[in-house]
């Protein structure tokens, strides 16, 4: 039996489809093996549920997003998040409700009754089977979970951090060279993308199990100032930081 | 008779090299060397649903690794040692065998401790050869290597290192440690340490690993890899069904220290530490290991004196 | 730098699966296997590291005779990505196998001694292989007793064997929780100890944890008067190479794949947990 797939999405840049289709012979491949039967962005004839895995890329931020999601969890055997505004609550989740409600004010006025309720990841409102981190994500890391998941087993989370990665790239480490990296507290899977490109790692796929993000703040204290540290956590792992 | 190489040459003879092999030039690298034999992630074993079959994946090339030093040198042989007992490692020796060590060393050589040819300096532009095995000696050329029956010889002495000193007494070193397990430092260590793995995949010495299975997307093979591992991580040990033998980052951590400086001592009569100081210049956190195994050392003596 | 790969596993068949309880099969896989000079195939205690491409690789306790050579039988519990897979599988299809490894229980030491063998639910391959061992020459033991201990009745695995041994053995069945027609034993009792009529000065005792371990070793083996020095002990841990390199299963200076699993209980360093 072929397993029936759907993938929808909700507030983002849609970066992450775009990845998936980057992934292209493979796309091929895995079509093969899956039928699609709901992909607003990929085809145009779309059936609905019940599906045997759903992907949902984005953010839920209004009503009927998360009343959507949560019809999709009781359609869907599997439900997977695709991304970062999914897995975390990605670039909308930056800001928090009370600033976000500060600006909506400031920017459309007193009168402007805003349709965005929150940005929180999918696992705010229902059980989330397995994250796909990354913003974006990425391609073989998408290839590994689907290998995974269709030889039927529970995917598994990179249990290393990004340095791991980061090392066999052969970068400098940004830490030793005084400039902040949350890249000790990050789940690895990335190839160090960001940190081989000159950026710091601001943690977009998640923290890596048993992170020791005290330890972390800690030694970048010695670095920079609390204002500065908060704003790489705010990226996305605010929740982290909060604790 | 020595060989003698003038220093400006060196690059031009390594360019020679490559006609006859793959050249890897591991100056300035993150990594040390223990990765072209031991790669963080190597496939082992394929199988092929349809036809049934298991295979192997050759390793063909010969490869040349240039550019260790004293101590990374010293790391080879020991690898070489743990990967040989009490059983050889398949995979590692594929690799091995076909493989050339070259060292290069800035400074005077006592005992030379392993590899096929050792570069050591002699005067401020030039290098002479000390050939250790006949795959060594079969790269050195008159092309770019002078016979000289005298050379001029300078001594340059090897910096104290206070740390290479404590390795020494390797015994002490597998006591302090074995002692130390209800030592504070390990508190103070799994609250510091960040368990980014660092210090693991930088010591030319550690060689934990993972074995993962894959099958494939178009479900046509599955292949079997290994990985590098890092003790410090949470799942190094723990089982299908959830239990963790190592639940905390102190006991991982201690697990990593009883390792290199007892459990090694143990099996082989010596630390595996040859006091490259990679862990200490690379850990995000600051660790500074050496100074931890001081602080171990002289606390165990104190104890030692109370008794 | 031999050219030999140890890693190289290879390929058995299922004969039979058995279903023994709600997440556990028994496999057993044939072949020929080659006897050593005693006549055993493999020492009671060895594992095999047992296969199947793509879901991974596991050590397992070889459960059967050590002195079958046309097939050996693995007793694999549902926990995880490799056992699930296994579960699927069918009588006639191919894993891999690689082994036996490790050092077993020492019979030499045990023979001429009375004995007490301690274990619980999937802790028996091990005490099932030596228990085998000693039925193909009784005369050579002492009073030989198992006590073997599950959650509920349904739990307690390979009946037909547990019968079977009756003959030649005593079986002592204990269960957390009983069902309605349960006559056995529930828990790690001192009822245990009553029924058990050992020499304590020349017994030993051999246990498969970790289960009821340190139960059973505070409640039945040290009011038997058996010391830590004679009681061994069939360790798990995580494995992965079995060849003692990859560090997964070192407990303090000793590593289970290659210096046990089976350790003297007072060898055991206990701070590792």
């Amino acid at each position: 039996m072929v397993p029936k797939v759907a993938i929808y999405d909700f507030t983002d840049c849609e970066g992450c489809e775009v990845k998936l289709v980057s992934i292209r012979e493979k796309l091929l491949i895995l079509e093969k093996r899956i039928d699609i039967v709901n992909w607003r962005l990929g085809q145009e004839d779309n059936k609905p549920g019940p599906f045997d895995l759903t992907i949902i890329e984005g953010t839920p931020i209004t009503q009927h997003e998360v009343d959507l999601l949560k019809k999709l969890r009781q359609d869907s055997k599997v439900l997977i998040a695709l991304g970062a505004c999914a897995t975390l609550g990605g670039i909308p989740a930056i800001l928090d409700k009370k600033e976000r409600a500060k600006w909506y004010k400031k920017i459309y006025g007193e009168e402007y009754k805003p349709r965005g309720i929150d940005a929180l990841p999918l696992s705010a409102y229902v059980k989330v089977d397995f994250l796909i981190h990354g913003c974006p994500i990425d391609e073989n890391e998408l290839i590994r979970i689907f290998q995974e998941l269709l030889a039927g087993k529970t995917p598994a989370y990179r249990g290393y951090s990004v340095c791991f990665e980061c090392k066999q790239a052969n970068n400098p480490c940004r830490i030793i060279n005084g400039q902040p990296c949350l890249g000790p507290i990050t789940q690895g899977g990335c190839g160090s993308i960001c940190i081989k490109g000159g950026s710091p790692c601001y943690g977009c796929f998640g923290l890596r199990q048993e992170a020791n993000v005290k330890g972390l703040v800690e030694v970048l204290q010695g670095l920079t100032d609390k204002k500065e540290i908060e704003r790489y956590f705010t990226m996305f792992l605010s929740r982290a930081f909060d604790k | 008779m020595e060989f003698v190489i003038e220093k400006k040459k060196i690059d031009k003879w390594l360019d020679d090299l490559k006609k006859d092999f793959k050249v890897i030039d591991i100056r300035g690298k993150a990594l040390p060397a223990k990765q072209y034999f031991l790669p963080p992630k190597q496939k082992t074993f394929v199988f092929n649903k349809k036809t049934k079959k298991l295979s192997c994946p050759e390793y063909k090339k010969e490869f040349l690794v240039f550019g260790l030093g004293l101590a990374d040198l010293e790391a080879m042989t020991q690898l070489d040692e743990i990967m040989e007992k009490p059983y050889s490692d398949f995979f590692y020796w594929q690799k091995r065998n076909k493989s050339l060590i070259i060292g290069l060393v800035d400074e005077s050589i006592e005992v030379a401790p392993g590899g096929d040819v050792i570069l050591e300096k002699i005067t401020d532009q030039q290098y002479r050869a000390l050939i250790l095995t006949d795959k060594g000696k079969a790269i050195i050329k008159d092309e770019f290597f002078d016979k000289k029956d005298k050379p001029s010889i300078k001594n340059y002495p090897q910096p104290d290192n206070p740390f290479k000193r404590m390795l020494l007494d390797s015994e002490l070193l597998a006591e302090a440690v074995k002692w130390s397990l209800n030592h504070k430092i390990w508190d103070k260590l799994g609250e510091q340490c960040l368990g980014c793995g660092i210090c693991t995949y930088v010591c030319p010495l550690c060689h934990c690993f993972s074995i993962e299975d894959q099958v494939s997307l178009d479900n046509k093979e599955c292949s079997r890899c290994r990985q590098w591992d890092a003790c410090t991580l949470p799942e190094f040990s723990k089982v299908a069904g959830g239990h963790n033998f190592h639940k905390t980052i102190k006991q991982r951590y201690y697990n990593w220290f009883y390792h290199k400086f007892v459990r090694a001592y143990h099996e082989y009569g010596k630390s595996q530490c040859v006091a490259c100081g990679r862990c200490r210049e690379n850990c995000p956190a600051g660790i500074k290991i050496s100074e931890v195994l001081k602080e171990i050392v002289d606390d165990y003596k104190k104890h030692l004196s109370a008794i | 730098m031999t050219t030999k790969n140890i890693y190289q596993p290879f390929k058995i068949k299922i004969d039979k699966i058995e279903k023994h309880s709600r997440d556990v099969k028994l496999f057993r896989l044939v072949g020929d296997f080659s006897k050593n000079k005693d006549g055993t195939v493999f020492m009671p205690g060895q594992f095999v590291l047992a296969s199947h491409f793509g879901y991974g690789e596991a050590p397992f306790g070889i459960a059967s005779s050590p002195y079958q050579d046309s097939y050996i039988d693995l007793i694999i519990r549902k926990t995880g990505i490799l056992t699930s897979a296994l579960h699927q599988l069918k009588a006639g299809d191919e894993i891999f196998m690689r082994g036996p490894y490790g050092n077993g229980f020492p019979v030499d030491f045990i023979s001429g001694k009375d004995l007490v063998m301690v274990t619980g639910g999937c802790g028996i391959p091990p005490i099932a292989a030596l228990i085998e061992y000693i039925n193909a020459h009784r005369d050579r033991f002492g009073r030989v007793y198992l006590i073997y201990g599950a959650r509920t009745p349904a739990d307690l695995l390979i009946k037909d064997k547990l019968k079977q041994w009756e003959d030649k053995i005593k079986v002592l069945l204990t269960v957390d929780k009983p069902a309605k027609d349960w006559s056995g034993y529930v828990g790690m009792v001192s009822e245990l100890v009553d029924e058990i009529k050992i020499d304590s000065l020349d017994a030993v005792a051999a246990m498969c944890g970790p289960g009821p371990m340190i139960d059973a070793l505070e409640k039945i083996l040290r009011p038997l008067g058996i010391s830590d020095r004679r009681i061994f002990v069939s360790m798990e841990r995580k494995m992965q190479c079995g060849i003692g390199k990859c560090q997964h299963c070192v407990v303090g200076d000793k590593y289970v794949c290659q210096d046990g699993p089976v350790f003297y209980y007072d060898q055991i360093d206990k701070s590792w947990g």
